[in-house]
């Protein structure tokens, strides 16, 4: 049968042809095809489709001990960095420093090329000056005149390696430096380099003093884990938590009570503990409000539970207070069983002479001719009186290895790209000690050298040496040299049964017997304490557009640092939230904007390290203020009797602030009770969900055999963030910049609302997770003009991207304000390298659309379509979402209405079940849970 | 026309006559023409400067096109501001045309003669204007037709539960009606123009548009009936325009919007408005052209009595509203009305509408307030701004503190917002210019057969003395 279109030039038949010579005639102009001969993929690699993605074990290096880490790889490209569920460190979640490395790798601000001088350079120039033929005849014989300066690392690789490199230059230095590293933990003990331990999940009460245990810290997604664990069931043995700190944490607002305390004032809490302890019975308090009254009220409370009660100290506290912590915990029987103690794991580890000053010592004296730091970034990451900078700059002969050129890279002779974790093979320990492996998933992108790979050079080993050195290091450690084996390791990503044996640990005598030092601080004077920024650590995140961006889990403060001050102290100052506050302390100043913080202590500033970076990273230029010129010394996080004044002739600040009303203002949607109230509730059985009069069938929207539904612990959540980063990462969220924010355009599909409730002085903290709450009366839907959100048979609230034309009538419907608009093309300001960390799943939305959270549909359908390929009935639990992957807590839980036996339907059972805004009849399918806070009878009042 | 019915128009214009003089016929065509034929200096410089804000808006919105809607200050929960708060001021301002041609014409109120020609074409631009904004206003402006039901090869349809599409069918219609029904009106007196022009190519281009105009009784009986079935078919549209528009807001559930009242409550406003732009605009051209003959202190006084009449109407709705929220016994209706709006970030302008809306109008008690054109002048202006506050509170006072503390956020305006805010009002102004300089102003005829009437009406009044 002949069509009758053949002899015809139709209009499809016409546009083809057109096509074709147009294509033709350009086709000469744009060949990317090599001159060479190429060859075609005719052999599939094992383990390797093109569009399925592969998931690849490897483990992170955070201040030295790793991380266990699933990264997600996508033809290649990294794309999404999850938790190891049987790393210890992990148990699946990952934080959102481990999930924004991912941005990292692609920074398109990385440094590309090797430098010497003012001049570019090559590697192999830079082998060659460092090979030991070279090097000797500069450093001497035995390396009198070579140094070494290392971040902190438990790599056993690189302790091999430097073995190696100590053969060929015995008197060679070597040194580690991290401005976080806490130090003052293992000075606490007769013996060197101890670090605490805990079982949190053990603790029946907790005291953290000064310690955000669970959210920060090398172990903090584990003990965030343990911790909400004995919380899920409120009603089975829930644990209950004290905090006593100074700047608000994510613990402290996690805390069932928090004590609010000056770094004075530390100490002598910890002594009146002890004290307490050893009295034989206290009697309870006459004034249970007063901090001497939520003392005793404590410490009769963790004697109740000796043995079964956990006190974490903060990593900058004092040596004394970590000792007078290890005693307290002694006296309660807790050493042995919820904390007990091991060897560090950190190479140099207790050893001074392998600290900084006593290299800042000898580069002065100018024995130092090399100087060989790899990585960190410290000549902004140092007091400005130690004077890294200027006497790096003496060095005749310096080499920097990092990421960027940042502000060492400036002082160095030589620079040499570094590779990122997800680039080079290496290896290191967990806090507990497990030997877990850094497996590469591509090539380095810019030719960056991992420190091994330096190290090597320098010993004369050519490049390339690397994996072989750490299998023979593995080896050593109880990997069986045989491939099977390596191979079973490496699938793992670390080894299992190769955590550190306890060790016996005893608090110096000498600290314990010294009394407190007076506290002389002159009137109108504050302290000044210094933490890591929330989002940014110690600023070697700081080009990181998505943790720039991630609010501040407590202030909500994005691209910026502040001096946190309470509200008493900014009446004091007379300052408002934005004002510039000026801080003298001997000769140094530093002006930056004070932001006010309900539960700060009076006359305190907290600072945060890691802003005002000056090197060559363009996201982290000028955002916020570099408080380490005014860090007085290494390992002091205090500064008593600084001057506090509003700084004249500065202009005020405009925060970038996600949230900038802090109270619920007596609305009901983040609800918490008290355990003594649910318990009573629970035998009136009352509930907390209300249901709406409606006069439609409440079962017409079951049409598909799964419906999603979410439920949210309220009372597991912890506000840690975690959830936004990875909903960020997976769903191609663009980061919009501080002007935009500050506008309230932020795109994050999930936000974590933080609400506090009571007095501004101590006020308590709820975090709740917002995303799409995808109602089933979803008024967006409706007053959509063009129908680009609609609802689907299983359940979810769509938007229809190519549809909306931007009315966004949908958002002001919104009462969650839950949607996000594409105010400008944000989309296409991102770099080529970022390109290549989105999630091919999911469509990068243009200028002018609504979005928000879509309930991860693209894992949804792809779990859909897996169980439809492999024959088997598609149930809720195949589905796991961004957010709920991350969670360290569990928090989060996902599947569907129809599975009465899952765990999302089966904690809908609670009666501390709620909707929020139920009263308005939207039906969402994301129900919370309510905060079940346990306080102690004896303070409750307070 | 009917003489019997004259005596009622004449005691209808009370102690003020409706028309002053004594000019022919042939005399006050030539008057009410004369503003075709010659440029005031004045009028160039007026021209220069709203040329000016033409740019103003051209510049604007090629920038928000070319770089996106972030260029203005929305955000969310602010997702809607300035752009709506224009585009529903600029409908409200277009609501006066309509309501004093064909409302009152239906009424038999002749006094509307002389100024239903300058309401009409303020009608028009107004429209214009606002039809711009929601345009501009989406994210993706070139997609805007997919609000409109047209036959889509992909079957795809408006969703016709959301009140957008209803608003651009609402709004096009009107514009469409106001635009055929002052064109009608203008016909015999472009014939008028066509007749007096005093060269050739001015001949022609009225001649064009007079559209072979006779001024034979066959055309007037059948422009007499066309002019009235239009002015029936848009009388409906005063008031269903303005109340789709207010569906934009009343069919959501935000506390501030969601409310049954919007739709007569953003009508009578919307007349408000355009009363006090119609004042805006007569009360200098009745001095520039000399116009005090035929736009008389009995127009002035009537439509003051008007707009005293709708501010009270306004009144009634804000406080109905104000204790509708307090009734609900609902925390954030409550917040919203008794809380945001009177105390919050944006109370300012909550008093200052305040004032101007609902204080001001009660000077139009006074008599002699009534009649003063500065008064007038000064009082049509602030209700003006009154009016363009008050839909800046319902739009982003609601928006801004909503259901959840967590969402609340400030929104303050760029200045590509107060570019075309600016802009606008000067695009308006200049087509206006352009309207008194190439139109006639006037409905000449309309004018010359009141005057006919009441001429007969003084013969029949002697004739009975």
């Amino acid at each position: 049968m002949h069509d009758h279109h053949d002899d015809d030039l139709t209009r499809r038949t016409f546009l083809k042809a057109l096509g074709a010579s147009v294509a033709l005639a350009g086709l000469d102009g744009c060949t990317r095809i090599p001159a060479e001969k190429i060859l075609t993929f005719v052999v599939q690699p094992t383990e390797f489709t093109p569009g399925i993605p592969v998931h690849y074990a490897t483990s992170m290096m955070l201040d030295g001990y790793a991380t266990g880490l699933v990264v997600e790889a996508n033809d290649g490209r990294p794309t999404k960095i999850e938790g190891n569920p049987d790393h210890p460190a992990s148990l699946g979640a990952a934080g959102i420093l481990e999930q924004a490395s991912l941005l990292q790798l692609y920074d398109p601000d990385r440094a590309k090329f090797v430098r010497s001088g003012t001049s570019a350079s090559t590697w192999s120039d830079f082998t060659h000056a460092m090979a030991p033929a070279t090097l000797r005849q500069r450093v001497g014989a035995r390396g009198a005149g070579l140094a070494l300066l290392l971040e902190p690392t438990s790599s056993p690789l690189v302790g091999d390696t430097l073995s190696s490199l100590q053969r060929l230059y015995p008197d060679m230095r070597v040194h580690y430096y991290a401005p976080l590293s806490p130090a003052a933990a293992s000075a606490a003990f007769t013996e060197a380099a101890v670090i605490p331990q805990y079982d949190v999940h053990a603790a029946d009460v907790i005291l953290s003093v000064g310690a955000d245990f669970l959210a920060s810290g090398p172990f903090h997604l584990r003990y965030a884990r343990e911790f909400a664990d004995r919380r899920r069931a409120p009603l089975a043995g829930m644990n209950r938590l004290y905090v006593a700190e100074t700047g608000f944490t994510v613990t402290g607002a996690t805390a069932d009570h928090r004590l609010r305390c000056r770094p004075t004032e530390i100490e002598p809490f910890l002594e009146s503990i002890l004290a307490t302890l050893a009295t034989p019975s206290p009697s309870p308090s006459a004034s249970a409000s007063s901090s001497e009254g939520w003392t005793v009220a404590l410490a009769s409370d963790l004697r109740a539970h000796s043995g079964a009660s956990l006190v974490i100290a903060g990593d900058h506290l004092s040596p004394r207070a970590h000792a007078l912590v290890a005693s307290i915990n002694m006296e309660l029987g807790n050493t042995g069983h919820t904390v007990w103690y091991v060897q560090s794991p950190l190479l140099g580890a207790g050893q001074p002479g392998m600290t900084l000053p006593p290299l800042v010592a000898a580069m002065r004296s100018g024995a130092v001719d090399t100087l060989v730091c790899i990585g960190g970034n410290p000549s902004y990451m140092t007091p400005r009186a130690v004077g890294f900078s200027e006497v790096m700059r003496r060095v005749p002969n310096s080499v920097y290895v990092g990421l960027h050129e940042n502000e060492t890279a400036r002082d160095a002779r030589w620079f040499v790209p570094a590779a990122h974790y997800l680039e080079s093979w290496g290896d290191a320990r967990a806090y507990d000690g497990t030997y877990s492996i850094v497996q590469p998933l591509v090539q380095p992108l810019h030719n960056g050298k991992s420190a091994v790979e330096v190290l090597l050079a320098m010993t004369g080993v050519p490049a390339g040496d690397s994996l072989a050195m750490l299998r023979s290091t593995a080896a050593r450690i109880g990997v069986a040299s045989d491939d099977a084996s390596w191979s079973a390791a490496l699938r793992q990503g670390f080894v299992a049964g190769t955590a550190s044996s306890r060790i016996a640990a005893t608090p110096r005598p000498d600290l314990l017997a010294r009394a407190v030092p007076p506290t002389n601080r002159a009137a109108g004077s504050v302290d000044v304490v210094f933490t890591p920024g929330a989002c940014v650590h110690d600023g070697s995140f700081a080009n990181n557009g998505w943790l720039q961006e991630l609010p501040d889990p407590v202030t909500k403060l994005t691209w910026d640092n502040a001096a946190l001050i309470s509200p008493g102290t900014a009446r004091r100052l007379g300052l408002d939230t934005g004002d510039p506050l000026l801080l003298r302390h001997a000769s140094e100043t530093l002006t930056i904007p004070a932001l006010i913080v309900p539960g700060h202590p009076n006359d305190v500033v907290t600072l945060h390290f890691g802003y005002g970076r000056t090197g060559a990273e363009r996201v982290a230029e000028d955002v916020g203020t570099n408080v380490y010129r005014f860090w007085p010394a290494m390992d002091e996080f205090v500064i008593n009797g600084v001057s506090a004044e509003r700084a004249a002739g500065v202009a005020h600040t405009d925060f970038a602030i996600t949230q900038t009303h802090w109270t619920m203002d007596g609305r009901d949607q983040a609800r918490s009770d008290t355990l003594g109230n649910y318990r009573a509730s629970q035998r009136n059985e009352k509930t907390l969900q209300r249901t709406p009069l409606t006069i439609y069938d409440p079962q017409r929207r079951l049409e598909s055999p799964v419906q999603w539904a979410m439920t949210i612990d309220l009372g597991t959540c912890i506000g840690c963030s975690a959830c936004v980063v990875a909903c960020q990462s997976e769903n191609n969220i663009p980061v919009v910049g501080r002007d935009d924010v500050a506008k309230s355009r932020e795109m994050h599909w999930l936000r974590i609302d933080r609400y506090l409730e009571g007095n501004e002085d101590n006020p308590q903290v709820i975090t709740q997770p917002m995303l799409c709450q995808h109602c089933e009366n979803a008024p967006c839907e409706y007053v959509c003009p063009v129908g680009a959100t609609v609802h689907s048979s299983d359940g979810l609230n769509e938007m229809v991207y190519n549809r909306c034309v931007g009315t966004r009538f949908c958002s002001n419907n919104c009462p969650y304000k839950v949607r996000r608009f594409n105010w400008f093309d944000y989309t296409d300001e991102i770099s080529e390298t970022e390109r290549m960390a989105r999630n091919p799943d999911v469509t990068v939305r243009g200028r002018g659309v609504m979005e928000k959270c879509t309930f991860c549909v693209q894992r949804i359908r792809e779990a859909e379509i897996n169980a439809g390929t492999a024959g088997r009935m598609f149930r809720g639990t195949d589905v796991t979402t961004a957010c709920q992957q991350s969670c360290p807590t569990n928090a989060i839980t996902f599947g569907s209405l129809t599975e009465p036996d899952s765990v999302v339907m089966r904690r809908r059972e609670e009666s501390r079940l709620y909707d929020v805004l139920a009263e308005l009849g939207t039906e969402p399918r994301v129900r919370y849970l309510a905060r079940i806070r346990n306080p102690n009878p004896d303070l409750e009042s307070g | 026309m009917s003489v019997s019915r004259a005596p009622a128009a004449e005691t209808t214009s009370g102690s003020f006559p409706l028309l002053k003089g004594n000019e022919g016929d042939a005399a006050l065509t030539d008057h009410l023409l004369a503003s075709l034929w010659s440029t005031p200096r004045a009028w160039w410089l007026l021209f220069a400067l709203s040329s000016l804000g033409t740019l103003l808006l051209l510049g604007t919105v090629t920038y928000t096109v070319v770089r996106g809607i972030g260029t203005w200050g929305n955000n969310i929960p602010v997702a809607w501001a300035f752009a709506i708060t224009n585009f529903v001021w600029w409908i409200g301002i277009g609501h006066a045309g309509t309501f004093i041609s064909a409302f009152l014409l239906l009424l038999n109120q002749r006094w509307r003669g002389s100024i239903n020609r300058v309401a009409e074409a303020m009608t028009i631009f107004a429209l214009v204007n606002a039809g711009l904004f929601p345009v501009l206003h989406l994210g993706r402006p070139w997609f805007f037709y997919w609000l409109a039901p047209y036959p889509a090869t992909m079957n795809v349809w408006p969703n016709f539960k959301s009140a957008l599409p209803w608003d651009v069918a609402a709004v096009s219609t009107y514009f469409t009606v106001s635009l055929l029904f002052w064109y009608l009106g203008l016909v015999p007196d472009l014939a008028s123009a066509r007749d007096r022009a005093p060269t050739r190519t001015r001949r022609l281009i009225y001649g064009v548009f007079a559209m072979g105009w006779q001024g034979s009784g066959f055309q007037w009986q059948r422009y007499r009936i066309a002019y009235v079935l239009l002015a029936g078919l848009a009388t409906p549209l005063v008031i269903s325009v303005h109340s789709v528009v207010s569906f934009d807001f009343s069919i959501t559930q935000l506390p501030g919007w969601h409310s049954t009242i919007f739709p007569p409550y953003f009508v009578v406003g919307a007349i408000y408005s355009g009363l006090a732009t119609v004042l805006l605009l007569l009360i200098p051209m009745r001095r520039a052209f000399n116009l005090y003959d035929v736009i008389t202190r009995k127009h002035l006084d009537a439509v003051a009595k008007l707009m005293l009449t709708m501010g009270l109407m306004l009144t009634y709705s804000y406080v109905i509203e104000t204790f509708m929220a307090w009734y609900s016994a609902n925390t954030a209706e409550r917040y919203t009305y008794l809380v945001s709006r009177p105390l919050g970030p944006y109370a300012i302008a909550y008093w200052i509408m305040t004032l101007l809306n609902v204080v001001s109008p009660q000077l139009f008690w006074v008599r002699r307030l009534r009649t003063n054109p500065v008064a007038l002048f000064l009082i049509s202006a602030g209700i003006l701004v009154g009016m363009w506050m008050e839909r800046f509170i319902i739009i982003v006072t609601s928006l801004n503190r909503d259901f959840l503390t967590s969402s609340w956020h400030i929104y303050l305006p760029s200045w590509v917002d107060w570019g075309l805010l600016a802009g606008s009002v000067g695009f308006f102004c200049f087509l206006f210019l352009l309207f008194v300089r190439f139109v006639p102003t006037v409905a000449i005829s309309e004018v010359k057969e009141l005057r006919q009437q009441q001429a007969a009406a003084r013969l029949a009044g002697n004739r009975d003395a």
